[in-house]
């Protein structure tokens, strides 16, 4: 006994840790494969019967993940492009063209001390950017991104878009108050009266939609909108006004320039962001670009036709057999890059004489990958139904991104009463109008067609 | 110089001219006591025959023996700044009525002469520091306030500190330099 | 033996702070409040200071994102409305005055010449202009045309500036780059002139450091020949932005009589309807021989002002074009000596800078350096007029009407 405890004085502290941790950690093991062997099938088989589950919990997790490097994007489409409008060249050094800027921008934040200001209530404050964070994640499971590809799709999708979306001024309002600042209250409670106002122009506007629809999940929102492959079958065409609406409500829902009166850094320094640092202020940096990012996919999904191609793309299939190849395929795999980069290596070598040969094979195998990467996507475009559709959806998501960031780099900020004028003047009897010119419509087709 | 306005003055302000009306260039002076600075300048902004619309500038000056307040003021009827100079405050308690009344703008210029020279101007509301910090006691435009550096104007005396302004009551201010007008 | 360690006592009204438990943070809500810790001075004070049913204080600055410098301003609001304003200067003071006087007539320029960092020609020109009056000297023709060149350049560096700050403060991000485009471009010359890009020390008294030279004139001449249609861009950039135009109109109005009481000068007086421009009411150096119009408006607005410095702009531009014309031969400096000592005297100079009147009263008691140097800024009485203009406005307003004044906080704080 005394030997044992004279041995666990002589551990450091690592050490003692460690001691601590590899039985535990060999007992766990253990029982996880005793378990596995005793139950598996039936885990197995648990799994199997509730598929549906394991995937929505699996689609939450990536959704979850894959908002940081989307984040991220939208945050370098930012920077570049409203440098680019102003004159200036945006980020630059860190990653080719600056394209690692906002990756180093994230882990700086994770840098940063962790900050609650003193008179702070320091739960409130902690959860507010977890609050809006999740609820800009968690409005995204029913997007629809490909065929097939979605968290979840339900016959309310839209309604839980919209339910779960406006809870954001929740975390917003959390942070604000919780603050202990005058500025961080003051955006907080602009917040909530801007999105709480901006929420009924933005839901009437999609009621006419609706109407034409008949359903509000959205998958088949997007579906209805492909019927004859070209793009006169989206919503847009038949829902003009409602897009328009709909567009502007979003702005002021997603706290966008030239509605971003939250976070108006002449009047009120950050808004409810004011006290925040770190890894917390990431939470809602990120949360505002993933919400850009949520705004423009929506609205892709309702009005521009989802994943649907503007244009019936010629249906052609490519088979390729790799099995057909036989040893050859193993020729091929251990060959074709070779014999690829040196192709492209050598016209560069031989017509350029100034050129080192190691930078002519990197330029060729660099070149090489490109056609090769082109060439798989064109099969995988043609082949799996997904991509194509993904292609598409990202494609007009970012568009439409860039509208928004446009908008950044040229308007400035409306006032907060003209900003309420403007919904409850403008906004809301225009949905209204359009909600009242749907209906009439769709009845008078109705009478005529019966 | 513009003749015409200083017979204009003369005519008007006779019994509260202290000394001579000047003109030097485009600059027309009349010296006035402080206890008429209110009604002069009423005058000469009321007036049609005047019509001083402009406050261009209020200035305090500390001459050395005594404090001074200076208003330059512009009118249309005249080509010359016209430049009123309430003279004869005391150096101990300066002390000369606001103008506030007519130009709500010279509030301001009267805080700046009172945090630089000590001048009390009654009837100003908001008559407090505007540039030097609420806990400082001294008046730094005042003759008697040397800089530390100011050892041209002392050779023998070398670096002084900054804070010597008030003299004890009764004693003769430590004033090195002053101007005869 | 036991080291019993003594209670830890903290004083009644404070607790130990969360992060650093050796600091010591004071329990009433009160202590963060921006009220100052000592009984109220005069009764305006004790006013402000007292809150009504609903008010609360706000303090901005003087690190704030958009106080153009370091300006502390301690609103009043009622909900998002201000009620009063109180602002707190001093963050900048030098004591300017006090170095003029015991710096020699020459070294005063130098000492003035940081004050309206934006545009410190203006500077230069009043106690150079004031000095003159003491010494009763003829300053050559050539050498106050190319003041009058220098400074109308200045001015539109300043008023290009001034748009970009304007749109910057109203949320609009990119105008202020395109308008630094401009001042760049002046700066450069300017430069090229006088050795300094942005506090150029360029007036001497009797005349100016240095001839026209070449770099100077061909980069005026390229920059001329495109200047029009560049300004006009940038403003086309602005003027048809319906947001901007929107906000800024029936912004912090006030009218003529209003604006005269409160010592307002330059465009900011101009946009009320008077036409006071001292290069026309008072004229000095060779103004009289140019031709250009006082342009004014009569809105009073923000709005008002910001397209009255759009429109000056175009005129010092005229200005410009007939001093390159008219540029005579001669000396640039007059005979002087090297120690100036004027007669005891005293003189006052007053001339139109792009912000208003800037006015110098210097006293000479016959020695080498100035007895007394008064210097006036328009910056100083515009801000002190913002009292007045924002109770009645949101906060989202406060900037952009302190903005639409365009105080310079170096020559406010002097």
């Amino acid at each position: 006994m005394t030997a044992l405890s004279r041995t666990w004085d002589r551990l450091t502290l690592p050490g003692k840790a460690l001691a601590i941790l590899i039985p535990l950690l060999l007992a766990l093991t253990i029982g996880l494969v005793v378990t596995l062997i005793l139950f598996g099938p039936f885990l197995w088989q648990l799994i199997l019967d509730n598929l549906e589950i394991v995937r929505f919990v699996l689609a939450s997790a990536i959704l979850l993940v894959i908002f940081i490097p989307i984040a991220f994007i939208v945050i370098y489409m930012e920077m570049k492009i409203i440098a680019l409008m102003n004159l200036r060249i945006g980020p630059e050094r860190v990653g080719p063209w600056g394209t690692l800027f906002s990756v180093v921008h994230g882990l700086k934040f994770l840098l940063k001390e962790d900050f609650i200001p003193t008179r702070a209530d320091p739960i409130v404050f902690t959860w507010a950017p977890v609050v809006v964070f999740s609820t800009a994640a968690l409005s995204a499971l029913v997007l629809p991104f490909a065929p097939g590809l979605y968290g979840q799709d339900f016959n309310l999708a839209l309604l839980y878009f919209f339910a779960v979306g406006g809870m954001t001024v929740v975390g917003l309002l959390m942070g604000g108050w919780a603050s202990f600042n005058k500025y961080s209250l003051l955006g907080g409670l602009r917040s909530a009266a801007q999105i709480v106002s901006y929420e009924i122009p933005l839901t009437l506007s999609v009621v006419g939609l609706v109407i034409l629809a008949g359903t509000l999940s959205l998958n088949t929102i997007v579906m209805q909108q492909g019927v004859s492959g070209w793009f006169v079958d989206w919503y847009a065409f038949r829902q003009p006004l409602g897009l328009l609406i709909f567009f502007l409500a979003a702005t002021a829902e997603a706290n966008r320039t030239p509605f971003d009166m939250t976070e108006a850094d002449q009047e009120i320094v950050a808004g409810f962001a004011t006290e925040y640092s770190g890894m917390r202020f990431a939470f809602f940096f990120f949360a505002e670009y993933v919400n850009v990012f949520i705004i423009s996919a929506i609205t892709v999904v309702l009005f521009l036709g989802g994943w649907q191609a503007p244009f019936p793309v010629p249906h052609f299939e490519i088979h390729v057999d790799p099995g057909q190849l036989g040893m050859g395929l193993l020729f091929l795999v251990a060959l074709a890059p070779l014999v690829g980069t040196l192709l492209f290596a050598a016209p560069i070598y031989l017509l350029r004489s100034r050129t080192r040969w190691w930078v002519a094979l990197i330029v060729g195998f660099v070149l090489f990958n490109v056609v090769v990467g082109g060439l798989a996507f064109l099969w995988a475009y043609v082949s799996i139904d997904w991509v194509a559709g993904l292609f598409w959806f990202v494609g007009k998501t970012f568009a439409l991104i860039f509208v928004f960031v446009w908008m950044r780099g040229t308007l400035p900020r409306v006032r907060s009463d003209q900003l309420m004028a403007f919904a409850w003047k403008w906004l809301l009897p225009v949905a209204l109008l359009n909600l009242f010119v749907t209906a009439l419509a769709v009845i008078v087709l109705d009478v005529v067609q019966a | 110089m513009d003749r015409a306005l200083k017979r204009r003055l003369e005519s008007r302000f006779e019994p509260v001219l202290r000394g001579p009306i000047r003109q030097r260039h485009d600059q027309t002076e009349i010296r006035i006591g402080p206890g008429d600075v209110s009604e002069v300048l009423r005058t000469l902004h009321d007036e049609p025959e005047f019509d001083f619309k402009v406050l261009a500038d209020l200035a305090g000056v500390d001459t050395g023996r005594e404090m001074q307040a200076v208003y330059h003021l512009w009118s249309a009827t005249t080509s010359d700044w016209l430049r009123v100079i309430a003279e004869g405050l005391p150096r101990e308690d300066p002390r000369v009525p606001s103008v506030t009344f007519l130009w709500p703008g010279a509030e301001w210029m009267e805080r700046e002469t009172y945090d630089m020279f000590g001048i009390i101007f009654e009837g100003n509301r908001d008559l407090r520091r505007i540039y030097m910090p609420p806990d400082y006691t001294s008046f730094p435009l005042r003759k008697d306030f040397y800089l530390p550096d100011d050892s041209a104007r002392s050779p023998g005396a070398g670096v002084r500190h900054v804070e010597r302004t008030h003299s004890p009551a009764g004693a003769p201010a430590d004033v090195r330099r002053e101007v005869r007008s | 033996m036991t080291t019993e360690t003594p209670p830890r006592r903290f004083p009644v009204g404070t607790h130990p702070s969360a992060d650093d438990p050796r600091i010591l943070v004071h329990d009433d809500y009160e202590a963060f409040e921006p009220v100052p810790p000592y009984p109220p001075r005069t009764e305006r004070e004790a006013e402000f200071y007292t809150l009504g049913e609903g008010e609360l204080l706000l303090n901005v600055g003087p690190q704030h994102p958009s106080t153009h410098g370091v300006l502390r301003v301690v609103l009043k609001l009622e909900g998002e409305r201000v009620v009063d304003i109180d602002p707190v200067l001093g963050y900048l003071h030098r004591g300017v005055e006090k170095l003029c006087e015991n710096a020699d007539y020459h070294q005063t320029i130098s000492q003035v010449d940081p004050l309206e960092y934006i545009s410190s020609l203006f500077c230069e020109w009043t106690p150079v202009l004031a000095y003159e009056k003491l010494l009763d000297v003829e300053v050559p023709r050539r050498a106050e045309y190319i003041r009058v060149l220098s400074a109308e350049l200045n001015r539109i560096a300043s008023h290009a500036l001034f748009m970009g700050w304007f749109a910057l403060d109203l949320g609009g991000l990119t105008p202020i780059l395109y308008s630094f485009i401009e001042r760049d471009e002046i700066v450069e010359m300017l430069a090229a002139l006088t050795g300094q890009r942005m506090l150029f020390n360029y007036f001497r008294i009797g005349g100016v450091n240095g001839d026209l030279n070449h770099e100077f004139m061909s980069r005026l001449g390229d920059w001329m020949s495109r200047a029009t249609t560049q300004i006009e861009a940038n403003i086309g950039l602005l003027n048809e932005n319906e947001i901007l135009v929107r906000r800024a109109a029936g912004m912090g109005v006030m009218d003529a009589e209003t604006a005269l009481r409160w010592c307002m000068t330059g465009p900011n007086l101009r946009a009320t309807g008077v036409p006071y421009d001292i290069r026309r009411a008072h004229p000095y150096s060779v103004y009289p021989e140019l031709e250009f119009d006082i342009p004014t408006k009569t809105e009073g607005d923000s709005l008002a002002r910001y397209l009255l410095r759009a429109e000056e702009i175009k005129q010092s531009l005229r200005i410009i074009d007939q001093c390159l014309e008219r540029m005579p031969d001669g000396p640039i400096m007059a005979k002087l000596p090297r120690l100036l000592r004027p007669r005891p005297g005293r003189a006052w100079a007053a001339i139109e800078g792009p912000r208003g009147l800037y006015g110098v009263y210097a006293i000479s008691d016959g020695t080498d350096q100035p007895f007394r140097l008064k210097i006036h800024d328009p910056s100083f009485l515009h801000l002190g007029a913002v009292g007045m203009l924002l109770p009645g406005n949101l906060l989202a307003d406060t900037m952009a009407i302190m903005a639409s004044l365009d105080p310079v906080m170096g020559g406010v704080d002097k």
